[in-house]
């Protein structure tokens, strides 16, 4: 059953007061804890036994899956390969997210490898939350890959999400578009002290008409680092946009490499990318509004990482 | 109700002027009473921003003072400013990335009163409702920008309020309902203090102040000022013209 420090960690990273309704899944430190599917959504165990099978039946409207990872066990390293094949014509939110709750000084981590298959004009919500928290000295790592592959007239929206206390990231995203397919990403990455977070996007524009539109908002706190990078690949007629932005605070650095790839003639590629500390008409706006210099800076980074 | 004595604002750079100190703000005298309309003008450069800046706290003073209702307020930071009652709208208003129109309404009066707000929208001539939750941020246009600007200024209901160049970007049509609105605003606990060019608020004034070279050269009603005016629009550098010596133009 959930106790206390559970419930605070779903809380956290899929937004859960309790069970969730619908279909779910949720693991805690390497093993699976609870499971509900429904008449449209399927989840096995793999084959190998490293993880869960989401299966979503063609034309599903309006349903969720919920799939937290939790870990509180000192010392775990826990790996998990999740593949979530949606049916064509359905529409499906997917809740994934890990929360790691770290107590002494050993290393926990957690490293989730999701693929999409995402079937024609099918329709798919991804929203994905990072959080580890805990006196614990060891070090809280989490190494998420996603895979997506969109089907003719696919639609995929990924909101990813790094809030707090994760030690060091490194993310691999991958995406391959099928003719006239849609993927929008958003990625929020918030680090602070010494932590230190990877974001690598390789986006395969393939199908005609494919549109891809990824978002990029990191602040550094602290001495922590950030190194982004996005690669537009287009071998159709597409439009590919990237758009990252970073705010330094204190001693932060931030390294971002936005890359377009035309190889195609009909290919429009766009990307703007903006790194600098909290603009300063900004701040002085807010307090001419009576806020005070610290309550701005919340407000402004609050807005950015909404 | 506010009080300006000696105020100077000087810079210092070893690039400009051999690094010799020069005054923006040279030495201005000026009471502005409770509940006036005042249109500060002059040409470019003239300091009239700078002035506004000063009286806000964006800018620090270099020496003088600033009496506000009887309190010095020469050191208080910008937000002890504001929560004394004085609100400022920027001539080149700040854009922001994940706040909303209605995020800053709710900064700006400190609640989240929805009727409120709308009416408040309806007020700068903004109508959609959908308006509300927009982003302020780079895709607004110059002119609606400026009225979501107006709007925060008149939301903190101030006791002074300055704008500075509330026009820019703003519709032609826009221009009158917005100087009878600032007008209208004017409650008797209300003093208003506009940075302009425009006919429209030089019209609207109680009292008009010109500023040139960082100095106060003209205070009073618009018809007097009016010689001035045509005088110093056409030049910047009209202290310095040869005129009809035929010289090369300065500019």
């Amino acid at each position: 059953m959930l106790d206390a420090l559970d419930k605070k960690l779903l809380k956290t990273v899929a937004d859960l007061e309790g069970l969730p309704k619908g279909a779910y899944n949720i693991r805690k430190n390497g093993k699976l804890l609870d499971r509900q599917k429904s008449a449209n959504i399927d989840i096995e165990t793999n084959a190998e036994g490293t993880g869960i099978i989401v299966t979503i039946k063609p034309h599903t409207k309006n349903e969720s899956v919920h799939i937290p990872v939790i870990l509180s066990q000192a010392g775990l390293f826990d790996l998990v390969y999740n593949s979530f094949i949606i049916g064509e014509g359905a529409e499906v939110t997917i809740v994934a997210g890990c929360g790691i709750h770290c107590g002494t000084s050993e290393p926990e981590g957690h490293a989730g490898i999701h693929d999409f298959q995402v079937g024609k004009k099918a329709k798919v919500t991804y929203v994905e939350k990072h959080f580890a928290m805990g006196d614990g000295s060891g070090r809280r790592t989490l190494n998420p890959t996603t895979k997506v592959f969109l089907d003719e007239g696919a639609t995929a929206e990924m909101e990813l999400t790094q809030i707090s206390g994760v030690d060091e990231a490194d993310r691999l995203n991958e995406a391959t578009l099928g003719p006239g397919s849609l993927l929008l990403i958003t990625e929020r990455v918030l680090t602070e002290g010494e932590q230190r977070a990877v974001s690598t996007n390789n986006i395969i524009m393939q199908g005609s008409g494919s549109r891809a539109n990824m978002i990029s908002r990191s602040v550094m706190k602290g001495n922590s680092k950030q190194i982004f990078h996005a690669t537009m690949n287009a071998l159709a007629k597409c439009f590919g946009h990237i758009e990252c932005d970073a705010i330094i605070m204190d001693n932060g650095t931030n390294e971002t490499m936005p890359a377009l790839k035309a190889l195609h003639p009909d290919a429009e590629l766009t990307h703007e990318a903006s790194i600098g500390k909290i603009a300063n008409d900004q701040l002085t706006k807010l307090m001419s509004l009576g806020l005070t210099y610290d309550q701005a800076v919340n407000r402004i980074i609050q807005g950015f990482l909404k | 109700m506010l009080e300006l004595k000696k105020l100077y604002f000087t810079i210092q750079d070893d690039d400009v002027d051999n690094g010799i100190p020069r005054n923006i703000i040279d030495g201005i005298n000026f009471t502005f009473e409770k509940g006036k309309f005042y249109v500060i003008t002059g040409p470019n450069g003239s300091g009239k921003t700078t002035l506004a800046k000063l009286i806000m706290g964006i800018n620090p003073i270099s020496s003088g003072s600033i009496i506000f209702e009887g309190k010095d307020i020469s050191k208080l930071s910008i937000t002890e400013r504001a929560k004394l009652g004085i609100a400022y709208s920027f001539q080149q208003p700040a854009r922001f990335k994940g706040i909303t129109f209605r995020d800053l309404l709710a900064i700006a009066t400190g609640n989240n009163d929805e009727k409120k707000f709308l009416e408040m929208v309806a007020r700068v001539g903004i109508c959609p409702l959908s308006f509300l939750d927009k982003e302020v941020d780079a895709t607004l246009s110059g002119g609606e920008i400026k009225k979501i600007e107006l709007a925060t200024t008149i939301a903190a209901n101030p006791k002074l309020a300055i704008y500075d160049e509330p026009d820019t970007g703003i519709d032609l049509w826009t221009i009158g309902p917005m100087v009878s609105l600032l007008k209208k605003e004017l409650s008797p606990n209300t003093t208003t203090i506009v940075v302009s060019h425009n006919r429209a608020f030089l019209d609207a004034a109680n009292v008009i102040i010109i500023i040139d070279k960082g100095r106060i050269v003209y205070t009073g009603d618009l018809k007097s000022a009016l010689p001035l005016l045509t005088d110093l629009s056409i030049c910047a550098y009209h202290n310095n013209c040869e005129r009809d010596q035929d010289a090369g133009c300065l500019r």
